[in-house]
């Protein structure tokens, strides 16, 4: 069998069916060790359309059956952005419906009465932050009105990776070693990240092999966002370095051992605008709408 | 050699031989953020190329 996927850091090539079977037994170790997803939970999963929530729905689609009876809903949030989302849905409801799963879908246009290019109009420097903020708000609206127990995300190895250098980058070390899979006693739907330990061309080659690659186009606001710097360097020393990006996640649980992980930045508070549990006095989206006047 | 980069576009290069990795490393392209099919098959760098060879180059990120 001719190779499809050369493991520069563990020094192997691997044909296609050693390859899936490595990423699957990967995925699944992951969600074993970390207690991810235990039997009787209802997850949800976070499925845009793209590589890598389409990556995660078909995982897990495969490996939880051996952790045993686990309910999947599928949760799409639609920013409104032009160009880019439209395809991307689709392909998130063709999927839940090959796949026979519920589908939640909510919207910025209906959350908070703008999609994201409205809100962005001259402020596309700030697309990830504004989107990141209004995305975790209604994911969680979603999650709220699926009545999940558990809120699965298709973030990579590369995506993990880049987030721990950018933390040390802005100097963040308390997000560092924040746990989004903590409860912080019930005022959160705990998160998971079943992909943390597989790389993103990994999960591209998956796709490839299943004839289930998405050759959708790039999100037009990433050019603007840091990650995109972050993201070209950290791949060049990854080229230059195999196992850098995994250094890097090693690093951070190193950190997590000597800090403790902690569930958040002290302890969890109630908004006074909306009364959503936060950090602060008033959350995140509260200071956003105010700062975009809505 | 039919080389289709990540844009669509194509290009027609005439080449005696070469690997995936020295086409890639030619072109500029940082081999961990593609893919590389090679007449229809997903490859790794070290396949080798030939002309008359179909090469697609994928790019990985979509973002979001």
């Amino acid at each position: 069998m001719p190779a499809v996927y050369h493991d520069r850091s563990a020094r192997r090539h691997l044909c296609r069916d050693h390859f899936i079977a490595a990423v699957e037994s990967r995925v699944a170790e992951t969600i074993r060790s970390r207690q991810m997803i235990v039997p009787d939970d209802h997850v949800g999963i976070g499925l845009s359309g793209g590589k890598d929530s389409t990556a995660l729905l078909m995982l897990l689609s495969r490996v939880l059956p051996s952790i045993g009876r686990v309910r999947l809903t599928a949760l799409t949030v639609d920013e409104g952005i032009h160009g880019y989302r439209e395809d991307t849905i689709r392909s998130a409801d063709r999927l839940a419906r090959d796949y026979g799963i519920d589908h939640i879908s909510v919207s910025f246009s209906e959350l908070f009465g703008k999609t994201l290019d409205a809100f962005l109009v001259g402020r596309e420097h700030e697309a990830c932050t504004i989107c990141g903020v209004l995305r975790r708000k209604a994911l969680a609206v979603a999650a709220k009105q699926a009545g999940v127990t558990k809120l699965a995300t298709g973030h990579n190895l590369d995506d993990e990776a880049q987030s721990v250098l950018m933390n040390v980058l802005r100097g963040d070390l308390p997000r560092l070693v924040r746990d989004p899979g903590s409860a912080s006693q019930g005022w959160f739907i705990p998160r998971v990240k079943p992909l943390m330990y597989v790389a993103e061309k990994e999960l591209a080659v998956y796709l490839m092999l299943h004839g289930a690659w998405p050759d959708l186009p790039e999100c037009p606001y990433a050019v603007h966002a840091l990650r995109g710097e972050v993201r070209t360097l950290l791949a060049t020393l990854e080229q230059r370095h195999p196992g850098t990006m995994q250094h890097l996640l090693a690093s951070k649980a190193q950190i997590e051992k000597r800090c403790g992980r902690v569930s958040g930045a002290g302890p969890v508070r109630q908004c006074t605008k909306c009364g959503d549990p936060c950090s602060g006095e008033i959350c995140q989206l509260c200071l956003l709408k105010k700062r975009l006047g809505m | 050699m039919k080389i289709i980069l990540p844009d669509k576009t194509c290009r027609t290069q005439t080449i005696t031989k070469m690997t995936v990795g020295e086409l890639l490393q030619d072109l500029g392209i940082n081999p961990v953020e593609v893919l590389v099919s090679l007449n229809g098959m997903l490859v790794v760098e070290d396949a080798r190329v030939e002309d008359g060879d179909e090469v697609r180059i994928y790019r990985i990120t979509h973002g979001g």
